[in-house]
C-alpha cells in the first residue's frame, strides 16, 4: 500500500488527542486526590498486538507501565477477547508496576476484528493489604501490601460480572476506589469510541499501514538520537539507603549502558540483590524509570509510541533490588526511580556531558492521618508541598526550583495553602525556598524548600517513606552537591524527634511543629565560572548567601 | 444621525466599526501605532468620519458611545513590560507566587524554565501577621512593620504594590489596614490588595491574580488617561467603555480599580459577537473561531451566553478572574511548515509573524508558512490580498516550499502545499475539539461562526473533520471583534468565599453575601455608570462539589432560588450540571454536597445597535463572478478551474454553488466541491454541505428564513 506521508502526521496528532482527552476525563471525574490532583495515572492506546499507538503519561514514572500488561492480557486470553470486555489488572508479578496502580483495558473491534485497545491505569487510594493506602514499611510479602489482581474480566461481552466486582471490592477499604475504577472504565470507553470511529473513517488497511509508518518514523527519530551518543560501554552507580528493617543498611544500584550505533542497552544486572522489606523495584517500574530518564536526555517532541521503545533494551534480572522475585514486597519500587536516574546520568556523563543533569532531589515524604477536629471526620494527607525539592543543573541551564523528584518532574503540585488549612486541621507556618539549597556550580542546582507545619489534633499518625537523608544530591564537573533531606518533629515540651526514612510515628500530640527540608539539586560546572551577574542576582534575591557567594563562587560585591 | 463605534486594536491593524442609529454600518481597518496606540485610535475615527461624509467635528459630536478593546495589558504580560512590582505578603509565604505550586509544564524537557516572577524575590516582602483558617486573628498586624518596606519600595523605584495575606478571604481587615497605610505613604504608586481583586479561597490563585493586576495597573491607567485626554481634545462628549475579559464592558474608572479584568479584552469580543449573530439566525449555541496571523482562537456560546472560566493563564501567569473560555493554539496564516527528525511534516506553532511574514509577502521571509501554501493552492489571489494592498510573490513561495519541504519529502510542491493545508486544518480542528468535546459539548449541535481574515478558507475542512454540517462567515468577519464590542453588556463579577457543607450552611449568611455583592453591583452600575435600574439583572453562580471531590463545578443558579434559600432547586440543578459535564451524578446515592464560593454577575443591558438588513440594489450572483481560477480541490486531490466571486457586491439572498472562491477585500471564502452557500439578508455567508442542507432552514424566493432551531 502507498503511504500517504501527510496522513501519518495526522494519525500521530489524532492518537495524541485521544489519549489526552481520556486523561482530561479522568482528571475531572476521579475522587482520590492522588488521581485528580496529583494526576498519578496514564492513558494509552494499543494496537491488536499490544503495540503502543500513543500514551499520555501524566507522571513520567508511568511511561512504561501499560504496554507490557497489554501483551500479558493478549497471551492469557488468546482468542477469548470480545467486544464489550473490560479487563482489570494490577499484579506486579505479571507486569504490573506497583500494587496500587490498577489498569483497565478495553478491546476495540472493527467489523468483528480486534484492532486495538484503550487503557487507563491509576494509583488507587487503597488496594487492600495490611495498611490503608498500601505503603506498609513492615511488609515482606506482597499479600501484606495488597490484593493481587491478575488479569480478570469485569465485563464479558458487555455483561457486567457483579460477582467478580464484589470479590475485588470486598477486599478494598474505600468506596471511593470503586468510583475511581468506574471513571477509568469511562475513560477507556471514550478512547474506544474515538479510535473505532477513526478506523471506520480510514479503513483497516490504511490504518494498519500508516500506523506502521508512524512507528517507523518514530523509531528513526529515536535511533538518530542514540546514534548521536558515541559508541561505548558506560558504567554508573548510586546507592539506596535503609530498607526499613536494618539501620544503616545500603544497597548499590549499578548500571552498564552499551551504545552500539543505533542501539542502546541498559543493564542493571550488577545491582544489589533484593531486600527483605518493601524497598524493592519490579521490572516495569524500573523500565519506566530507565525510559523517562533517557527521554529527558533527548528531543522532548518524539511521539510516545512503539517506535520510541523499540531501540531501547532493558536488562533487569529477577532477584535484584530492581526486579524482586515473587512473592517479595515491592511498594517502594517506584521511588527507586531517582537512584536509577542518578546511575544513568552518571554513566552517560562522560559521553554526553551536555545532556545530563546533576542530581535531583530524592523523595522524602510524609503521610498524615487523623481525625479532623472541626469535621470529626478521618482525613488522609500526603504532604506534597513539603517534599518537592530542586532538580539538578545541566549545561547552560540552572536546575528547576521546587520541582520535586524526577519520577514526577513537576507533574505533582503543592496543595493550595488555604485549601490545606480547610481540609486538614494543620496550620502552615512556612513554605519557602531554602537559601543556599541549590548546589553551587557554573549552573546552579534548583532550589529546595523549607516547610513548617503546626500539627493540630490530638492523635496524628505520620508515615514517612523516602530517602535522600544520607547522601547529598551530587554535583557534576566541579559543581557542588546540595543539602540533605530532613524531617523533624518538635514537640510542645521541647523534645525533638527525627524519624527514620521509612518509619511510622503514632500518637503525635496537638501543637507539634513539623519541619521538613526538601533538598535542592546538584550544581553543574565550577562555581567560580558562574556569571558574576547571576551570582549577584541570587544574592540580591536571598537564595544564595553572601558567605557562599564569596567563599564558593568567589564573588564579592 | 447618532453613532456607536467599536474599536479593536491589534498588532498590525486597528479595526473599526461604526453603526448609525439608522443601522448603516461603516467598517474600516487602519494601521496600528504600537508606540502609542491611541494615535491609531484617533486616526481611525478621523478616517471613518471621512467615510461617513461628515466633518470630523460633526462626526465626533454625533458619537454616543465608543467601545474599546485594548491589548495594553495583554502585551505587558506577553513582553514582561509591566510596572516594577512589589508584593507584600504574610511571613512564611514569600515564594508562593514564584513557585506556582511547583509545576513544570513540560515534564520531559530539562531545558524548560520557570516563568520570570512578576514581582522578583527581592521585592517580595513579608510581615508578621496571620489570620487562621476561620478568619480569627492569630497574630495582629502592626503597620509599623511596613515602614522599612516602604523605604525599600521608594529606594528601588517600585511603581506598583500588591498586598496579599493568608486567609484574607475570611477576614480582610489586615489587608485593608495595610493598603490604607501604603496609599497614605506611597503617593503616586499604584497599590492594590487581594480582597479588591479576587476575595476568594486559594492562596496561589489570589496572589497570582493580584500581582498581575498590580503589574499591568499603572500601564493601563496611563493608557486610559492618555486616551481620555485625547478624546477630550477632540471634543468627544460621549461615553467611553472598555471591553473586559469576561465579555462585558465597563467605564475606564472601574478598569483602573482592577486592571486585570482587561487581559483578554480583545479576543473576548468574538464570542460576544457570536452570541449576537447566532441569535439573529435563531440559534442559541455557537462556536466562534478566529484565525489570524499567528494564532487561532476558539470559544463557545451556550444559551446565548458566552461561557466563562476561571482557569485562565496568560503567558503561564495564572489569572483566576472570570474570563471568557477561549482556547488559543499556534495556528495562523504565519504558521511555518517544518520536518521533524523523523521526516514528518509539522505546522507551527512557531510563526513567521507579521515581519518578515510568510515567504510570499516578499519581505525577506524564507521559511514556508500556511499563507504560502494557501497561495499555491489558488485560494488566495496574489493581486487581491487585502484588496490588493499587498502583492503576493507566488514564485518565491513555490521555491521555498520546494527547497525546504517538498524535495525532502519526495513530493511535488502542490502535494506538499496540500499537506500543509491538511495538517494545519487538523491542528485547528483539535482546538475546536478542545473547546467543545473536551468540555462535554457536541460541536455538531452548534452554529460554527468563522472570523478573522484567514479563517474562511480553512473552515470547511475543519468542519468536515468534526462533522459539522454548516458554518457562518459574518459580513463583518474580518473585524468581528470590533463588532462584538458594540454588542457587549455592562458586566461586573463579584465573588465571596463561603466554604461549608450544605448540612451546615447558614441561611442568613448565604443570603447576605449575595445582597452584599448585589449592592456592590448596583453601586457600580447605577452610581458610576448611570444604568437605569430596570435594565439590571443578576446571575448568581455557586462553586459546588460533592463532598470529597477536589474539582468544583461553577453552577448557575436562579436569583429567586438564592434569595428564597430554595436549596432543593439548587441541588437539582447541580446534579444535572455534574451529569452533563462528567456523565454521572450522585443524586441517587444521596451524597452530601458542599459549597466553596458564591459569585454574582451583575449585568446592565446596553442599547444594541441595529444592523441594516437587505438591500434594494441586489444583483444576481452570476453577475458577481469576476474571473475563473485554478484552485486545489481536496475531495478530488487535484487542481480545478472554478469561478471567483466578488463578495463585496450586493448579492443578498443568492445561492452560490461550490467549488468556488468568494473574495472580499478583507477575507476570502472557500467552497470546496461538497459545499454550497447562501448569502443572508445581512450579507453574511452561510456555507453548508451539499447533501446536508441545515435543518430548520428554508429557502424561499431566494431569501433565507430561519426557523427556531
Amino acid at each position: 500500500m502507498n503511504i500517504d506521508k501527510i496522513l501519518v502526521s495526522i494519525f500521530q496528532r489524532a492518537f495524541k488527542s485521544i489519549t489526552d482527552e481520556m486523561s482530561i476525563s479522568l482528571t475531572k471525574t476521579t475522587r482520590s486526590p492522588i488521581l485528580c490532583e496529583a494526576k498519578d495515572f496514564v492513558t494509552g492506546l494499543y494496537d491488536a498486538k499490544g503495540q503502543m499507538l500513543e500514551q499520555t503519561e501524566n507522571l513520567p514514572i508511568l511511561s512504561f507501565s501499560l504496554g507490557p500488561v497489554c501483551k500479558v492480557i493478549l497471551e492469557q486470553y488468546g482468542s477469548d477477547i470480545h467486544e464489550g470486555d473490560v479487563i482489570i489488572h494490577n499484579d506486579v508479578f505479571s507486569m504490573g508496576n506497583q500494587n496500587n496502580d490498577v489498569a483497565i483495558f478495553k478491546p476495540i473491534f472493527h467489523q468483528n476484528k480486534l484492532v486495538g485497545w484503550s487503557a487507563a491505569k491509576g494509583h488507587q487510594a487503597d488496594i487492600g493489604g495490611a495498611v490503608q493506602g498500601g505503603y506498609n514499611p513492615n511488609a515482606t510479602e506482597v499479600w501484606q501490601e495488597a490484593l493481587r489482581i491478575p488479569a480478570v474480566k469485569l465485563y464479558e461481552k458487555g455483561k457486567f460480572r457483579k460477582d467478580v466486582w464484589n470479590l475485588i471490592f470486598a477486599n478494598i477499604r474505600l468506596q471511593m476506589v470503586q468510583e475511581d475504577i468506574k471513571a477509568q472504565i469511562g475513560a477507556c470507553t471514550l478512547g474506544e469510541r474515538r479510535l473505532s470511529a477513526f478506523v471506520e473513517k480510514y479503513g483497516l488497511e490504511v490504518f494498519e499501514a500508516h500506523k506502521i509508518a508512524l512507528f517507523d518514523a518514530t523509531e528513526k527519530m529515536m535511533r538518530a538520537e542514540i546514534k548521536a551518543i558515541p559508541n561505548g560501554v558506560y558504567k554508573g552507580g548510586s546507592t539506596v539507603y535503609y530498607d526499613g528493617k536494618h539501620k544503616g543498611s545500603k544497597f548499590p544500584i549499578r548500571t552498564e549502558i552499551t551504545v552500539r550505533n543505533e542501539d542502546i542497552t541498559f543493564d542493571f544486572s550488577k545491582s544489589s540483590p533484593q531486600t527483605k522489606g518493601f524497598v524493592n523495584g519490579i521490572y516495569t517500574s524500573t523500565c519506566s524509570a530507565i525510559t523517562l530518564t533517557f527521554l529527558q536526555m533527548i528531543n522532548p517532541n518524539i511521539p510516545h509510541n512503539e517506535g520510541m521503545i523499540k531501540p531501547l533494551k532493558y536488562i533487569v534480572p529477577e532477584g535484584t533490588i530492581l526486579n524482586a522475585s515473587y512473592p517479595a514486597a515491592t511498594t517502594f519500587g517506584n521511588h527507586l526511580c531517582p537512584q536509577v536516574a542518578d546511575a544513568i546520568f552518571k554513566a552517560l556523563g562522560p559521553a554526553v556531558p551536555d545532556r545530563i543533569t546533576a542530581g535531583w532531589n530524592h523523595l522524602l515524604c510524609s503521610l498524615f492521618t487523623g481525625n479532623h477536629p472541626r469535621t470529626g471526620k478521618k482525613y488522609v494527607d500526603i504532604c506534597f508541598l513539603g517534599l518537592k525539592g530542586g532538580s539538578g543543573a545541566m549545561k547552560n541551564d540552572d536546575g528547576y526550583d521546587h520541582i520535586g523528584m524526577i519520577d514526577a518532574s513537576g507533574g505533582v503540585l503543592d496543595q493550595d495553602y488555604e485549601m490545606y488549612e480547610q481540609q486538614t486541621p494543620h496550620r502552615i507556618v512556612q513554605h519557602e525556598y531554602l537559601c543556599d539549597s541549590g548546589g553551587a556550580g557554573e549552573w546552579r542546582g534548583g532550589l529546595g524548600t523549607v516547610t513548617q507545619i503546626m500539627l493540630r489534633g490530638d492523635d496524628t499518625t505520620m508515615v514517612v517513606f523516602g530517602d535522600g537523608d544520607v547522601e547529598t544530591n551530587y554535583g557534576l564537573f566541579g559543581g557542588k552537591g546540595s543539602v540533605l533531606n530532613k524531617i523533624e518533629l518538635k514537640y510542645k515540651n521541647g523534645k525533638k524527634l527525627i524519624p527514620m526514612s521509612k518509619d511510622m510515628i503514632q500518637g503525635i500530640p496537638d501543637n507539634t511543629l513539623y519541619l521538613q527540608i526538601a533538598s535542592g539539586g546538584g550544581g553543574y560546572g565550577n562555581p567560580k565560572k558562574r556569571d558574576k551577574k547571576k551570582v549577584l542576582e541570587d544574592v540580591k534575591n536571598e537564595v544564595v548567601s553572601k558567605k557562599v557567594a564569596e567563599k564558593i563562587y568567589g564573588v564579592k560585591k | 444621525m447618532r453613532f456607536n463605534v467599536g474599536i479593536d486594536i491589534g498588532g498590525t491593524f486597528t479595526d473599526l466599526i461604526c453603526v448609525s442609529s439608522e443601522g448603516k454600518t461603516i467598517v474600516h481597518k487602519t494601521l496600528s501605532t504600537p508606540q502609542d496606540s491611541s494615535i491609531g485610535f484617533i486616526n481611525g475615527i478621523r478616517e471613518v468620519a471621512e467615510m461617513s461624509g461628515l466633518s470630523f467635528e460633526k462626526f465626533v459630536s454625533n458619537i454616543d458611545t465608543i467601545v474599546h478593546g485594548t491589548t495594553v495589558s495583554t502585551n505587558a504580560l506577553l513582553t514582561l513590560r509591566g510596572a516594577k512590582t512589589a508584593l507584600i505578603t504574610t511571613k512564611g509565604f514569600r515564594d508562593a507566587l514564584e513557585m506556582r505550586r511547583g509545576i513544570r509544564e513540560e515534564q520531559f524537557n530539562n531545558h524548560y524554565r520557570n516563568v520570570t516572577p512578576l514581582a522578583p524575590r527581592y521585592l517580595r516582602f513579608t510581615v508578621d501577621e496571620r489570620m487562621d483558617s476561620e478568619g480569627k486573628v492569630l497574630k495582629k498586624f502592626d503597620e509599623k512593620e511596613l515602614l522599612p518596606i516602604i523605604k525599600k519600595i521608594k529606594d528601588e523605584n517600585v511603581e506598583s504594590v500588591a498586598v496579599c495575606f493568608m486567609n484574607s478571604y475570611k477576614n480582610a481587615n489586615h489587608e485593608k489596614k495595610a493598603i490604607k497605610f501604603l496609599r497614605k505613604n506611597l503617593k503616586g504608586i499604584f497599590v492594590t490588595a487581594s480582597f479588591e481583586v479576587l476575595p476568594s479561597i486559594r492562596f496561589y490563585e489570589r496572589v497570582s491574580t493580584t500581582v498581575v493586576s498590580a503589574f499591568v495597573g499603572p500601564i493601563v491607567a496611563k493608557y486610559l488617561d492618555n486616551l481620555t485626554q485625547k478624546l477630550e481634545s477632540i471634543n468627544y462628549k460621549g461615553t467611553l467603555l472598555i471591553m473586559q475579559s469576561n465579555g462585558g464592558v465597563v467605564v475606564p474608572d472601574q478598569v483602573k480599580k482592577n486592571p486585570a479584568v482587561t487581559v483578554l479584552s480583545g479576543p473576548a469580543a468574538a464570542p460576544t459577537a457570536g452570541a449576537f449573530y447566532s441569535q439573529l439566525l435563531g440559534y442559541k449555541n455557537c462556536i466562534t473561531v478566529d484565525m489570524g496571523g499567528t494564532s487561532f482562537d476558539a470559544a463557545i456560546v451556550i444559551d446565548n451566553q458566552c461561557v466563562t472560566s476561571t482557569e485562565g493563564n496568560i503567558n503561564r501567569y495564572r489569572i483566576a478572574l472570570p474570563s471568557l473560555d477561549i482556547i488559543t493554539i499556534g495556528a495562523g496564516g504565519g504558521s511555518i511548515g517544518w520536518l521533524n527528525s523523523g521526516g514528518l511534516l509539522q505546522m507551527g506553532p512557531q510563526s513567521a509573524g507579521a515581519m518578515p511574514g510568510p515567504v510570499c509577502y516578499d519581505r525577506g521571509g524564507t521559511i514556508p508558512a500556511c499563507t504560502d501554501a494557501d497561495l499555491i493552492l489558488g485560494y488566495l489571489n496574489p493581486n487581491f490580498f487585502a484588496g490588493g494592498k499587498l502583492k503576493l510573490n507566488k514564485a518565491k513561495a513555490e521555491k521555498s516550499i520546494k527547497d525546504e519541504l517538498a524535495s525532502k519529502l519526495g513530493l511535488s510542491v502542490l502535494e506538499t502545499a496540500a499537506g500543509m493545508y491538511r495538517i494545519i486544518n487538523s491542528n485547528m480542528a483539535q482546538g475546536v475539539r478542545e473547546i467543545s468535546v473536551e468540555r462535554g459539548y457536541d460541536p455538531r449541535e452548534f452554529l460554527f461562526i468563522v472570523a478573522g481574515g484567514a479563517g474562511s478558507i480553512h473552515s470547511s475542512e475543519i468542519c468536515k473533520e468534526l462533522e459539522i454540517p454548516m458554518f457562518l462567515v459574518p459580513n463583518v468577519s474580518s473585524i468581528f471583534c470590533a463588532a462584538g464590542m458594540l454588542l457587549g453588556d455592562l458586566k461586573h463579577d463579584y465573588i465571596r468565599s463561603y466554604f461549608t457543607s450544605f448540612n451546615n450552611i447558614d441561611r442568613k449568611k448565604f443570603i447576605s453575601l449575595f445582597n452584599e455583592m448585589k449592592d456592590d453591583g448596583l453601586n457600580a452600575l447605577v452610581k458610576e455608570e448611570g444604568v437605569a435600574a430596570d435594565r439590571i439583572s443578576f446571575y448568581p453562580i455557586l462553586d459546588m462539589r460533592y463532598l470529597g471531590q477536589y474539582h468544583e463545578v461553577q453552577m448557575e443558579a436562579n436569583w429567586d432560588d438564592v434569595m428564597k434559600f430554595n436549596l432543593e432547586n439548587i441541588f437539582e440543578a447541580f446534579h444535572k450540571e455534574h451529569n452533563r459535564q462528567f456523565g454521572y451524578s450522585l443524586k441517587e446515592e444521596g451524597t452530601e454536597m458542599e459549597i466553596i464560593n458564591v459569585r454574582l454577575r451583575v449585568v446592565g443591558k446596553t442599547e444594541k445597535p441595529k444592523f441594516l438588513s437587505g438591500n434594494s440594489k441586489n444583483i444576481p450572483a452570476e453577475k458577481a463572478i469576476k474571473e475563473h481560477r485554478e484552485i486545489y480541490i481536496p475531495e478530488l486531490n487535484k487542481m480545478k478551474k472554478v469561478p471567483i466571486y466578488d463578495g463585496d457586491m450586493p448579492i443578498f439572498g443568492s445561492t452560490i454553488q461550490g467549488p468556488c472562491v468568494i473574495e472580499k477585500i478583507t477575507t476570502s471564502i472557500l467552497l470546496t466541491e461538497s459545499y454550497d452557500c447562501v448569502v443572508d439578508d445581512f450579507g453574511s455567508f452561510i456555507v453548508y454541505e451539499k447533501e446536508k442542507f441545515p435543518k430548520g432552514y428554508q429557502l424561499k424566493n431566494k431569501k433565507v428564513t430561519v426557523n427556531e432551531h
